[in-house]
């Protein structure tokens, strides 16, 4: 671990001394690895004395931010192990883990952590021989890979010229098209609450700049003239049901195609009941961020989704019928070239990639804000006891905290790109977003629109693959 | 005109260039298409006039975002207490616009009036401050609108004022005049009608200014109306997060952190916002400001209100930042406009 003289924001500082020893982290579960480390022990087998062990319950108790901890303090390589599939203690901990492994693997290796410093295994009471052979694997996968690239902003680093996101967008809407529609979208929002089918409509008004919007919640019928659609109509609204519902039994919500998967995000999550809410989907033109349209639009046909309730288009209102079956990840994604690209490119590279975008991160959370599916009442970065994610605003701890945002976000974002629009440092977050959905997608299957599925993270196969696994 | 020179901008560019030995010099770079301020290792990766302003101010320069105020590490059996050492070296601060200038005043008036502040006391004195006039507003811009000015001169050590394709040059303090040293003597000194130039350039740039003024009276308004209703539906769209006030060139609001692992540790200042609910979470569980309006009102009613004289500024300083990244649209300046709107026709108690 880190040296006595060394000061914790010093860990990891690069060059490699001579006769230099990895430092390596092993997170065992006490029902067997640790058991069998001990067998190795009393078998008299020799292995590297690089490793040190931290004793858990089970791999299911091990979260990334513990891996990542690990990292944090100076470890060069991570070691987890625990018991076979089918073995486990409390029946089926490790299976869960193993997809969280798998998932979190990927994005270390996309951040630019080279994966001969992360390995995992299944390691079983009687098994002293393999811990040994593990250990002595891992320890010169370690070596190899040389001291842990330094948590800093790269300096006197050229950086890197992604490939230019290229797509069409929704079809062209003109002046009257879109006047049409939002005098449509006014109609319908007043007869939802004529009727009373809800007590407030959660939809956009104009903002204080030109091309500005903001969230506006209308309880009154003649509000229904301030509502607007537009280019500028950014915000996922999602994000302001669940206060909305604190007053109101249903609420009603203007949606964009890109703003359902978060609504059946939080039907599925139980944070909202499908008869709760009313959505509006509206005929979306796509959504200008800074002066171009919004990379997330460059792929999307702006047409309202079945999932809706009304759906609301040049022509005029009506009621939709639900059919979930169309899975938002269908299209193609204009930024699957830049993930491409990043990923050709060697671990090096990509480290100082990553590293100069977590550098200009001032930690205002406003990721989290933004993310209709951050809905957690205490994020885990403002827990501090243990405190798992560092407060500090440096690279250390602002890499620990947009790594675990991701981890906590994969298989249930929705893509909706609310968190890098509204970060002020422009940390594509967008692309470690879309990667992990891809892997999560790769892995086990389309996350669809219907509310029924399951996250993939929170449910296993017992066949799930396990290549990686030693 | 002794402290006054108009400048080519070469000359300029070989002038900034000198600045750099000798000097830790930050300025205005981009980086992966973000307009932001980094120290900079030669002349050409500045952006002297950039299009639009940087994303935040260079307050993480005196005031950075961490900071350790000291430091410890066990060896055998004792402790060993490292008092970190206080920033050295002259920095430049090349670059800021005057609202960013100002901000480092309003800084200035928390960490140095009463109890200076160690560590941002020592990097105020070795800094100096190079600001310039705005050639025009950006959409988000009001300084005006709160009492300050495009071409304002407070903060800054020397100022530069956009002249066509040219610059003028203005060492406003000793301190400007003494980073300007010798240079001065190759340029051009700067003429009567040079310097009528700022008052031409602060009339277009106010004039591309369309929000109405704050009244300075409505401080008192806004702190009679403390409890108003209004608040609630003001800041009902507010999400929560802190991009208002670490954009902010005046936030100055902190929090303590420590970090340590079995062997070392040290204690920080961070920085932290009131829009924050952990900003003012007692240890007992309490927090006195529970919701997000009444966090939101904090933020407000510290820039605007809770000031001791009437003369006294504003703390806001109209860059606009705020307005323009805010993830959920709110808008301070109208914000200010309907509470005291309010307040005034509905009364100070109107309930909530």
């Amino acid at each position: 671990m880190t040296e006595a003289n060394v000061t914790v924001s010093q860990v990891g500082t690069g060059s490699v001394p001579e006769n230099w020893k990895p430092h390596i982290v092993a997170l065992v579960c006490n029902w067997c690895s640790y058991a069998g480390a001990d067998m190795a022990g009393t078998t008299r087998l020799e292995y590297p004395a690089n490793v040190r062990m931290v004793r858990f319950p089970c791999t299911g108790r091990m979260s990334p931010l513990m891996i990542l901890r690990a990292f944090e303090q100076g470890a060069d390589g991570v070691l987890v192990s625990g018991c076979h599939p089918g073995d486990c203690h409390y029946v089926q901990g490790n299976l869960v883990a193993r997809r969280r492994f798998t998932i979190f693997r990927s994005l270390m290796d996309f951040i630019g952590i080279d994966l001969n410093r992360l390995h995992f295994a299944w390691v079983s009471a009687a098994e002293g021989h393999k811990w040994a052979k593990v250990v002595n694997e891992v320890t010169t996968a370690v070596q190899e890979a040389g001291p842990l690239p330094s948590f800093e902003n790269p300096e006197g680093w050229d950086g890197i010229d992604l490939p230019v996101m290229e797509g069409s967008g929704p079809q062209e809407l003109d002046q009257g098209q879109l006047d049409a529609i939002r005098t449509n979208l006014r109609k319908a929002a007043s007869e939802v609450l004529k009727t009373e089918r809800v007590g407030v409509v959660v939809g956009y008004g104009a903002g204080a700049l030109l091309d500005q919007t903001h969230a506006v919640l209308i309880t009154d019928t003649a509000d229904c003239e301030n509502l607007e659609w537009g280019r500028s109509c950014r915000n996922n609204l999602s994000a302001y049901v669940g206060s909305a519902l604190e007053k109101h039994e249903r609420v009603a919500v203007v949606a964009k195609t890109c703003d359902l998967g978060a609504i059946t995000g939080l039907i599925r999550e139980g944070q909202l009941r499908r008869d709760q809410i009313l959505v509006i989907g509206v005929q979306c033109p796509g959504i200008v961020d800074g002066l171009e349209l919004a990379t997330k639009c460059l792929s999307c046909s702006g047409d309202p989704h079945p999932i809706c309730d009304l759906v609301v288009t040049v022509e005029g209102v009506h009621e939709s019928c639900e059919d979930p079956s169309t899975s938002a990840l269908d299209t193609p994604d204009a930024r699957d070239e830049q993930i491409a690209h990043l990923e050709s490119l060697p671990y090096d590279e990509r480290w100082k990639y990553w590293q100069r975008q977590f550098s200009r991160c001032l930690r205002c959370y406003a990721c989290r804000a933004a993310c209709p599916l951050c809905y957690c009442s205490t994020c885990i970065t403002d827990k501090h006891r243990p405190q798992w994610v560092p407060t500090s605003i440096d690279n250390q701890g602002n890499s620990a905290w947009n790594i675990i945002r991701a981890v906590h976000l994969a298989g249930r974002c929705s893509g909706c790109d609310e968190c890098s629009r509204v970060c002020p440092a422009d940390i594509r977050l967008d692309l470690i977003n879309r990667k992990l959905s891809l892997e999560v997608e790769r892995q086990y299957g389309k996350i669809g629109l219907d509310p029924e599925e399951k996250s993939a993270l929170v449910d296993f196969r017992m066949e799930d693959a396990e290549e990686f696994i030693l | 005109m002794d402290s006054s020179w108009k400048l080519t901008d070469a000359q300029l560019r070989e002038w900034l260039s000198g600045l750099i030995e000798g000097n830790s010099v930050v300025a205005p770079v981009e980086e992966d298409g973000v307009l932001l301020f980094r120290p900079i290792a030669s002349e050409d990766q500045a952006i002297v006039k950039p299009s639009g302003k940087t994303r935040w101010s260079p307050k993480e320069f005196l005031f950075p975002r961490s900071e350790a105020l000291y430091r410890y590490n066990f060896k055998g059996g004792s402790v060993q207490l490292e008092d970190p050492s206080l920033p050295e070296g002259h920095q430049v601060l090349f670059g800021m616009r005057s609202c960013d200038a100002s901000g480092i005043v309003r800084l200035d008036e928390i960490f140095l009036s009463g109890t200076k502040d160690r560590l941002y006391a020592a990097r105020r004195e070795n800094t100096t401050v190079v600001s310039t006039a705005c050639a025009a507003a950006d959409p988000e811009c009001f300084c005006t609108a709160v009492g300050y000015s495009p071409v304002g001169e407070e903060g800054s050590d020397v100022q530069l004022v956009p002249v066509g394709e040219d610059w003028m040059l203005r060492a406003l303090t000793d301190k400007g005049r003494n980073l300007v040293g010798d240079a001065g003597d190759n340029w051009a000194e700067a003429t009567v009608k040079d310097e009528k130039e700022i008052e031409e350039l602060e009339k277009t740039v106010a004039g591309q200014i369309e929000r109405s003024p704050v009244n300075r009276e409505w401080s008192q308004v806004l702190e009679e109306g403390f409890e108003h209703g209004a608040w609630d539906r003001l800041a009902q769209h507010c999400l929560g997060c802190s991009v208002c006030a670490y954009v902010c060139p005046s936030c100055s609001c902190f929090d303590m952190n420590h970090d340590a692992n079995a062997f070392c540790g040290e204690q920080c200042r961070s920085w932290d916002a009131c829009t924050f609910p952990l900003f003012t979470h007692h240890a007992s569980g309490h927090n006195p400001r529970e919701t997000r309006q009444e966090r939101y009102r904090q933020r407000v009613l510290h820039k605007f209100a809770f000031r001791e004289e009437n003369d006294e500024p504003f703390r806001c300083v109209g860059c606009g930042r705020c307005v323009a990244l805010c993830p959920a649209g709110l808008d301070i300046v109208s914000t200010v406009a309907a509470a005291v709107e309010a307040i005034r026709e509905e009364g100070a108690d109107a309930a909530r």
